[in-house]
């Protein structure tokens, strides 16, 4: 059993005579592939991870930090630009989030920028970051920031609680008996009024028997209105006639413009006989000797100046009698 | 030989598993001692490779694919039912490359070759052919077992590198296509998924499937009993059965310390 005939014909041994003659490169060619691939892929992951680029940190200080674990990305506009590498909770109770930045991508940092922890309704958290302004200085490594917190999850007991009171608000103007409830009621009486016969003004004042009234009211307004129209007629009447005493040929207005022209003419009677007295003031001047029959020319002329004196007294009568607005009765003589 | 040969008892026998980890013990010890490899422990570990991987390599290259889209397609779809569509990538990577592939693999080899090795060393110790060695101041272990044992272990890790490279690719034109512009987002998303720990288990893992698949089913053959043929089946199914629940127990323990 134990001899070498028995051992060539162990199976493998029979198989061995069916091996093809290249197996040592066949063989070798499989492992070198394996190795290969395993080699490029440790490159390709350690690449991918940032190992062979240069990179930068930042720190986020952040009251909570739940949701955001290490390898999380920090996104900016969508494109991640950097991820996290530690999360330590301080001893003042605040956590401190380590992002790693390439410095390629840290062009998008700047002073101002801002940086929020956006946590979804679904799946994981998200870092980002805002930057407003990219003139503005540019981030310095190992800077620590603040960071916002926008937490979806956190809104909704509050949204809901909110929701409660509103929709117990609604159950209560819904509720039958409540105040909405009533005033649909009234609405419709009113409506159902206004249909009926007496329309809006039934509605308007609650009831036929009001609204009968008002149309009663309305009736004797129109009678009064009838009569005040025929008063008001009359008084054009009294007007019409007014106006032909005072305007009319032979009113009033017109004896008073008689009567003016002819205190002209009276006027100018009188101014003839004073130049006439200036005349025989002129001559008595020149004639002193003869002073009898001067005097006797004065007394003639004295009874003609007091004639026509009188003339004048009686026509400012006469115009005082005409013109009864007028109360100054006072003539000024030249 | 009577004595309750039934396959499944093998599975509860703590006489058989401490057996089983001597030899592992053993056998990875002279597995890195170089003095193991000479010109016909190569030989014997280039055949090896060649009937474990060379042979099997069309049929598992077109398994890997078919279960690559396979799973793609299926998680790609269901994602997008969920609204979930942006983590479909990273959830494929994962669970395909970083679970199923390996497992796949392992249990591929394990069929092609597992019992292969443990009926010939079951045959072998039969025979009486390792004792005839032993008689012989020539280490059964050196230059019959341990070139097997490091080529299957090598084999796994070769196949599976290989469906991983399969499914990486497939994953790639099946969500990008033929197009160089998802690279630098699928260049993000590997990053997240194969970080420092994920990779050391990932590679921990891939070991321990080869180191099983060559160890536990040659071990179990050692225990056929010398000149009693029907010992044959029940320790060649047994070495299988042991090996299967090697397997689930490896797959389960990574699971657990990655995900609990």
């Amino acid at each position: 059993m134990a001899e070498q005939p028995d051992k060539s014909s162990s199976p493998a041994e029979i198989a061995g005579g069916l091996l093809p003659r290249n197996l040592g490169v066949k063989v070798g060619i499989l492992i070198a592939f394996t190795a290969m691939v395993i080699g490029s892929f440790i490159v390709y992951v350690l690449y991918a991870r940032g190992v062979f680029e240069q990179t930068q940190s930042l720190n986020l200080i952040a009251d909570n930090a739940e949701g955001v674990n290490v390898g999380t990305d920090l996104t900016f506009a969508g494109f991640p630009i950097g991820r996290v590498r530690r999360i330590t909770l301080r001893d003042d109770g605040k956590v401190r989030i380590s992002v790693s930045v390439p410095v390629s991508e840290a062009k998008w940092l700047r002073a101002s920028s801002v940086f929020v922890i956006d946590v979804p309704l679904f799946g994981a958290a998200k870092l980002r970051a805002f930057t407003a302004n990219l003139q503005d200085e540019p981030l310095p490594d190992r800077t620590e920031r603040p960071v916002l917190r926008g937490d979806t999850a956190e809104e909704i007991p509050r949204l809901v609680a909110t929701m409660r009171s509103v929709l117990e608000n609604l159950d209560q103007l819904t509720a039958s008996g409540a105040g909405l409830q009533q005033s649909i009621n009234n609405v419709r009486a009113l409506t159902e009024r206004l249909t009926g016969k007496y329309g809006a003004l039934g509605g308007m004042l609650g009831g036929e028997d009001n609204a009968r009234k008002v149309i009663a009211l309305i009736d004797r307004a129109n009678t009064l209105l009838g009569s005040l129209n025929g008063v008001a007629l009359k008084m054009d009447t009294v007007l019409a006639k007014t106006d032909r005493a005072v305007l009319s040929p032979g009113g009033l207005v017109e004896e008073t413009q008689k009567a003016v022209t002819q205190a002209n003419v009276i006027l100018g009677d009188v101014r003839a006989s004073l130049k006439r007295v200036d005349g025989i003031l002129a001559d008595a001047q020149v004639i002193a000797g003869n002073t009898k029959a001067a005097s006797t020319d004065l007394v003639a002329l004295r009874a003609e100046v007091e004639a026509s004196l009188r003339k004048v007294a009686a026509l400012i009568d006469e115009i005082n009698r005409k013109w009864p607005f007028e109360r100054d009765t006072k003539i000024k003589l030249p | 030989m009577s004595e309750s040969k039934s396959a499944g008892m093998f599975l509860f026998r703590p006489r058989s598993w401490r057996r089983v980890l001597r030899f592992a013990g053993f056998a990875i010890v002279a597995a890195l001692s170089p003095s193991t490899y000479g010109a016909q422990a190569r030989e014997v570990a280039v055949r090896q490779i060649y009937f474990t991987a060379w042979q099997i390599l069309p049929g598992y290259t077109v398994a890997a694919a078919l279960l690559s889209l396979l799973l793609i397609e299926v998680v790609a779809a269901s994602a997008r039912k969920y609204g979930i569509a942006q983590y479909s990538l990273e959830l494929v990577l994962s669970v395909l490359v970083l679970e199923l592939v390996p497992l796949m693999t392992a249990l591929f080899v394990a069929l092609r070759s597992g019992a292969a090795i443990g009926a010939e060393i079951a045959l072998m110790s039969v025979r009486g052919e390792l004792e005839d060695k032993e008689d012989a101041a020539a280490s059964p272990l050196h230059a019959e077992l341990v070139p097997r044992i490091a080529s299957a272990a090598l084999s796994v890790a070769s196949l599976t590198t290989l469906g991983c490279v399969i499914a990486v690719l497939l994953t790639y034109l099946a969500f990008y296509g033929f197009t160089p512009a998802g690279l630098p987002e699928f260049t993000r998303i590997v990053s997240n998924v194969f970080d420092g720990l994920e990779l050391t288990s990932f590679c921990l893992k891939c070991l321990l499937f080869g180191l099983a698949v060559a160890i536990i089913p040659a071990a179990t053959g050692l225990e056929a009993e010398r000149g009693v043929l029907k010992s044959l089946p029940a320790v060649v199914l047994g070495g299988l059965v042991k090996l299967f629940f090697a397997i689930l127990v490896i797959e389960v323990a990574s699971l657990m310390v990655k995900y609990a």
